[in-house]
This record gives C-alpha cells, sequence and structure tokens, in this order.
C-alpha cells in the first residue's frame, strides 16, 4: 500500500518536472536544428551558436546583463542586511510587522508600474537612461526579496547568542561580524542569488529604463522575437539556460559548505527559492 | 564573516572585469567618443551593410536602437532621458509628435536628396511642405488572399468580401481607421469621411461582414494567414509581403474603389544631440544606390524614384506594391480626424464588434 501510494506521487512529480522542463529542452532541441524553422529537424548544426558569439553587440549586451546582475544582486543583499537587522531590532510589534508589509508590498507590485514610475523618476531627476538607472532600479527591485531572505534567519536566532557574546566582552562590531552575520549567512546567500535570478530575467522594469545603446538581454530578446523568432535566439536562450544551471550548482555547494558548522538553525522555506 | 567578504570580493572583481571587457569590445566597435549617432528605427527595418557603410563613408558611429510600435516609441521619446537623433514614425504618429512640438524642423538645404522622392508621396496631410519629414517606406492597406481557398473570387473590389462563399473565412485586422476606412472605400466614400450618414451606412454595411469575419485580431494575422487559418485578410502591405515571404500561395491585391495609404518617415526629434549628423544620415538614407539596397533587403515600397530604377524589374514591375498610376491617385492617407471624430470612429468600429456573434 505504502509504497504504490510513493508510486502516484513519485510519477505526479516526474510529469510536473516534465511540463516544466519540456519546453526548455524542446527549445534547447531546435537550437541545433540547421532547417531554419521549429518545425521539422533536419540536420544537427552548430551554426546559431556561432552566430551569438560573433555578433559583438549580442556579446555586449550579455557582458551587461551579467554585470548589471552581478553588482545590482551584490548592492542589494548589503543594503538589505543593513535594512533585514534595523526590522529586526524594531520592538514594537506594529511597526515591525508595517515595514514588513510594505516590503512585500513592493514584491507584489506589478513590474509595469515600478518600470513606469522609475522612467519618470529618472526623467524628473535628470539621470540619463543607460547603466546607472538599469542598475539603480535593479538594486531597487532586489532589496524586498533579500531583505525577505535575510529576515527569516536573523528572527530564528536565539537571541541569548547575542547576549552571551556581549557577556563575553564582545564589542558591537564583533558581535556583528562573529556572531550575527555567521548564523545569517545562508541566508545572505540565497538573498544574493534569488537577487540574481531576478535581475537576470527582468524584462518589464529594464524596458522602460533602458536607452542610448544600452539594453540587456530581455529587453533585446523580446524586440527580436517580434520579427519571429530566430534560432540564435534559441541558441542563446540555451547559454543562459546553461548559465542558471550553473548559478544554482554552485549555490548547492556553497550551501552544502555552509551547513557544516555546527550551527543549528532552521532552514526556513522560503530558502528552497527556486529561480523564477 | 571571511567567507562572506571574499565572496563580497569576488563578485566585484568578475563584475568590473566584465564591464572592462565590454568596453574594450565597446571600443573597439566604436561605440564610445563624442561623434556618435542614435538612430531608433523600427525592428529588422533596415539593410545592416548600409550602417557600415554611413560609418566608413562619413566616421560617424552609429548606434542602433529598435522599438515595436509608436506607442512605445513615442513614450520613451516624450520622457526623454535618452537622446535619438533620427526616428521613423508612422504618419499618424509624426502628425502627434509634431502637435506636441517634439520635433525639429529639417534644414533642406542640407537634404539634396529629397528631389529623389516621388512628388506624390511629399507635403501630405500629416506633415504640409515636408517640414519635419521624409519619407522612409510607405504601403497600402490590402486584400491577402489565398486563391486556392476561394475558388476564383476576383478580389479587385472591395464588395467581393462580401460574397457569401467566404463564410467565417475573413481575418480582418484591429484597427478603427482601416475597418471603417474599408467599409466607406466599399460604399465608394472617403477613408476620411466625416458625414454621419455616410458613417452610418458603412457601419451598416460592416454588419452585413459580420457573418463572413472569422476573426478580428492583431499582430498575429500574419502567422495565422501564413499558416491558412482563412483564405482572406485585410493587411498592410508590409505584412502582406512578409506573410507572402513564408506561404507563397497567397497574393495580395488593392481594390480599384481606393484605400489608405502609410508613410514611415524619417524625422529628427527635438532632443536630437547630433542634429548635423542627423541630416548627414538622412540624405544618405535618400540616395538612390542606398535607398534601393534597402527597399531590396526590406521588401516594402520605397518612394525614391531613382532608386526604384535600380531595383529588379521583378520588385519594380511588382503592381501589388507599385501599383499603377490609376490605383494611387485613389489611395488617401489619413488626415487627423481630432479627437472627437476619432473617438467616433471608434465607437462605431466597437459597435461593429459587439454586433458580431
Amino acid at each position: 500500500m505504502r509504497s504504490n501510494k510513493n508510486g502516484i506521487s513519485n510519477l505526479y512529480l516526474v510529469l510536473v518536472f516534465a511540463v516544466l522542463y519540456a519546453p526548455i529542452f524542446y527549445l534547447m532541441y531546435y537550437s541545433f536544428n540547421s532547417g531554419g524553422t521549429m518545425h521539422g529537424f533536419e540536420g544537427f548544426t552548430l551554426d546559431y551558436y556561432r552566430e551569438v558569439v560573433q555578433d559583438t553587440r549580442l556579446m555586449i549586451i550579455m557582458i551587461n546583463t551579467l554585470v548589471i546582475a552581478l553588482l545590482s544582486s551584490a548592492i542589494a543583499t548589503l543594503i538589505a542586511i543593513i535594512g533585514a537587522l534595523a526590522i529586526q531590532r524594531i520592538r514594537s510589534r506594529r511597526a515591525k510587522n508595517t515595514l514588513l508589509s510594505l516590503n512585500n508590498v513592493l514584491i507584489v507590485s506589478p513590474d509595469v508600474i515600478i518600470g513606469a514610475s522609475f522612467l519618470i523618476l529618472f526623467t524628473i531627476a535628470g539621470i540619463k537612461l543607460g547603466f546607472v538607472s538599469v542598475l539603480l532600479s535593479h538594486v531597487a527591485f532586489s532589496v524586498p526579496i533579500a531583505v525577505l531572505m535575510i529576515l527569516p534567519h536573523l528572527q530564528d536566532m536565539s537571541p541569548t547568542l547575542t547576549d552571551a557574546a556581549r557577556d563575553l566582552g564582545a564589542s558591537r562590531r564583533d558581535v556583528l561580524t562573529k556572531v550575527i552575520l555567521p548564523i545569517i549567512k545562508p541566508g545572505i546567500f540565497s538573498g544574493f542569488f534569488m537577487a540574481l535570478t531576478y535581475s537576470l530575467d527582468d524584462f518589464a522594469v529594464t524596458f522602460f529604463v533602458t536607452g542610448n545603446g544600452y539594453s540587456t538581454l530581455s529587453v533585446e530578446i523580446y524586440s527580436r522575437a517580434r520579427q519571429g523568432v530566430s534560432l540564435s535566439i534559441n541558441a542563446l536562450s540555451t547559454l543562459i539556460f546553461l548559465f542558471t544551471i550553473l548559478l544554482v550548482v554552485g549555490y548547492y555547494f556553497l550551501n552544502r559548505r555552509k551547513q557544516r558548522p555546527a550551527v543549528h538553525i532552521a532552514e526556513p522555506a522560503a530558502e528552497v527559492g527556486v529561480p523564477r | 564573516m571571511k567567507q562572506l567578504v571574499n565572496a563580497f570580493l569576488a563578485i566585484l572583481i568578475v563584475a568590473f572585469g566584465l564591464m572592462f571587457l565590454a568596453s574594450r569590445l565597446n571600443s573597439a566597435e566604436g561605440y564610445t567618443g563624442g561623434n556618435t549617432l542614435t538612430i531608433y528605427n523600427w525592428g529588422d527595418y533596415i539593410e545592416p551593410e548600409l550602417l557600415k557603410q554611413f560609418e566608413e563613408e562619413t566616421g560617424i558611429t552609429v548606434i542602433y536602437q529598435t522599438f515595436d510600435s509608436n506607442e512605445a516609441m513615442l513614450t520613451k521619446v516624450e520622457q526623454g532621458g535618452t537622446t535619438f537623433d533620427v526616428v521613423v514614425p508612422s504618419d499618424y504618429a509624426i502628425a502627434k509628435m509634431r502637435e506636441e512640438k517634439l520635433l525639429l524642423p529639417l534644414d533642406h538645404s542640407k537634404i539634396p536628396n529629397l528631389a529623389n522622392i516621388d512628388p506624390q508621396f511629399m507635403d501630405l496631410s500629416f506633415d504640409p511642405g515636408n517640414l519635419y519629414s521624409v519619407p522612409y517606406f510607405w504601403g497600402t492597406v490590402g486584400i491577402i488572399y489565398n486563391p486556392e481557398m476561394t475558388e476564383g473570387i476576383d478580389f479587385s473590389s472591395w464588395d467581393s468580401l462580401w460574397d457569401s462563399r467566404l463564410n467565417n473565412n475573413i481575418f480582418l485586422v484591429d484597427g478603427a481607421r482601416e475597418v471603417m476606412g474599408m467599409a466607406l472605400n466599399s460604399l465608394h466614400y472617403s477613408v476620411n469621411d466625416r458625414n454621419e450618414d455616410h458613417l452610418q451606412e458603412a457601419l451598416a454595411k460592416l454588419n452585413k461582414l459580420s457573418p463572413n469575419v472569422k476573426a478580428i485580431v492583431g499582430d498575429e494575422v500574419k502567422m495565422l494567414l501564413a499558416n491558412e487559418e482563412a483564405a482572406v485578410g485585410i493587411v498592410w502591405s508590409g505584412d502582406a509581403s512578409e506573410i507572402m515571404d513564408e506561404n507563397d500561395k497567397l497574393d495580395y491585391v488593392v481594390p480599384e474603389e481606393g484605400s489608405n495609404k502609410w508613410f514611415d518617415n524619417m524625422v529628427i526629434p527635438r532632443t536630437a544631440a547630433n542634429v548635423e549628423g542627423a541630416h548627414k544620415f538622412i540624405d544618405f538614407m535618400l540616395r538612390p544606390d542606398v535607398a534601393a539596397k534597402n527597399a531590396e533587403y526590406v521588401g516594402y515600397s520605397t518612394p525614391n524614384v531613382p532608386g526604384l530604377a535600380l531595383l529588379p524589374e521583378d520588385i519594380s514591375g511588382d503592381t501589388r506594391f507599385y501599383p499603377p498610376a490609376e490605383i494611387t491617385d485613389r489611395l488617401e492617407v489619413y488626415d487627423n480626424l481630432g479627437k472627437r471624430m476619432l473617438a467616433h470612429y471608434n465607437e462605431l468600429f466597437l459597435k461593429f464588434k459587439m454586433n458580431k456573434k
């Protein structure tokens, strides 16, 4: 009976993953099609990959995207650490909940609206659209996500730990760097990686704030796709997919290494954040 | 803590390394420095070789950006923030940009090649005297049909669409001006008619078309027609040429009663940084050899007379895209009807859409 039940749930899992991954593999499969269309596989070719690599403009855009993703999530994580510490400090339950809800509102509010308001803000502030505007807006929408990832770790941390450290003569700085930060490290990393994936694939916000020849992949792919999806887009998507897998694997190993120190923290469910 | 700091430093190093790489690539491509020209055009709407040729001839580096609708383009240009030197909007968008004072007047003395443009495409209602705009491509609204599915119906008149054999077999494009214009044309009225009786007559006639209309669709009409989901579609000639590239069974015709002709024109926005270069670029695009090469690549109709002469006979002689004078004489540009009249057109079109079961 039990094994039967397991069988069904396994089957269900396999089905769910098949549905999730089928379109991606379908797309990857056709990126090798010499026929040039998405129907009918004619023969194996690497032409589209060559096309992608030889397209300097596309390469620059790809590098831009990575730079923005790395920088914005690093900065956002820094800000989020400070923010989470501050929220944790607040004694009044009401004020804390209000701040948390405000944080959540930013996560659920539609990207299009955030993007449009950034466009207006930047033009009023006289900031030229380009690298800076994209970076700033990516930092802005990544902060709430990172906060949400870090906060549970802070909340799970026993207050006695910091008290004990202080009793043993640790300075404020030591408490922060030697006790709090190591304990919330898993949260910091998951915050960083979540921010990274958000930044990599964000279209709606970025669309509004790109300009002056500066563009990111999502925006570029969208404007190319309007002409009918060329297989070089498939090739590009395959490359990005592989890159994301690398990120996830890297994150997995980082997490495993961190697990070894005997600090017992209940892993919050939210941490199993898989990229959108 | 150490691990955190190390990770952070590693991220910064990678990021700045990549930035350095990007700037190297940028300068290798010549995207830096003051002498640049930013062009904002429709996706895939220029022969890429021409941009290189322009860069070589003038030493100006071109930054090329694309948009996918007049509305998206308008938002970006209106907001400022990014400076475009040359933009290629459609006729009605030019009228709007002119009204909102977003455009710089052109210096015609710097565009000698303007003389190459066919006079019938100059001095049109959306920009009298071509003070702000120069034609880039033009086209028509017409009927695309699949001869294998239409039993030899002759589509040279709009009235053929009302043929009962076409039951549930027509795609209409989702545009009030296009559909109302077609109905008005079929009654031998102007596409810009403001007479209420004529408009009601057109609506009544459209309602009779309902049984034949399969769907009123947007951009996906290209895919649907290429896949033979229906026999007939009302489309712009630019779309028609793309559909016919994909499915060569189809044919396109501009009905005799007349139709709309549309334009994509080059303009210089008010915020342009390199006005001198923008004029050079516009003049360059109007050169006969350049216009011909571009038209061959893009596949739309060029308004450039000597350029047209340079095109191979099977393109320039194609009366579907370069219709003879007796048809072009009947083509009309959409006038700016004003907000109220436009709203009325939209309302009538909406009524038609709601009547359709």
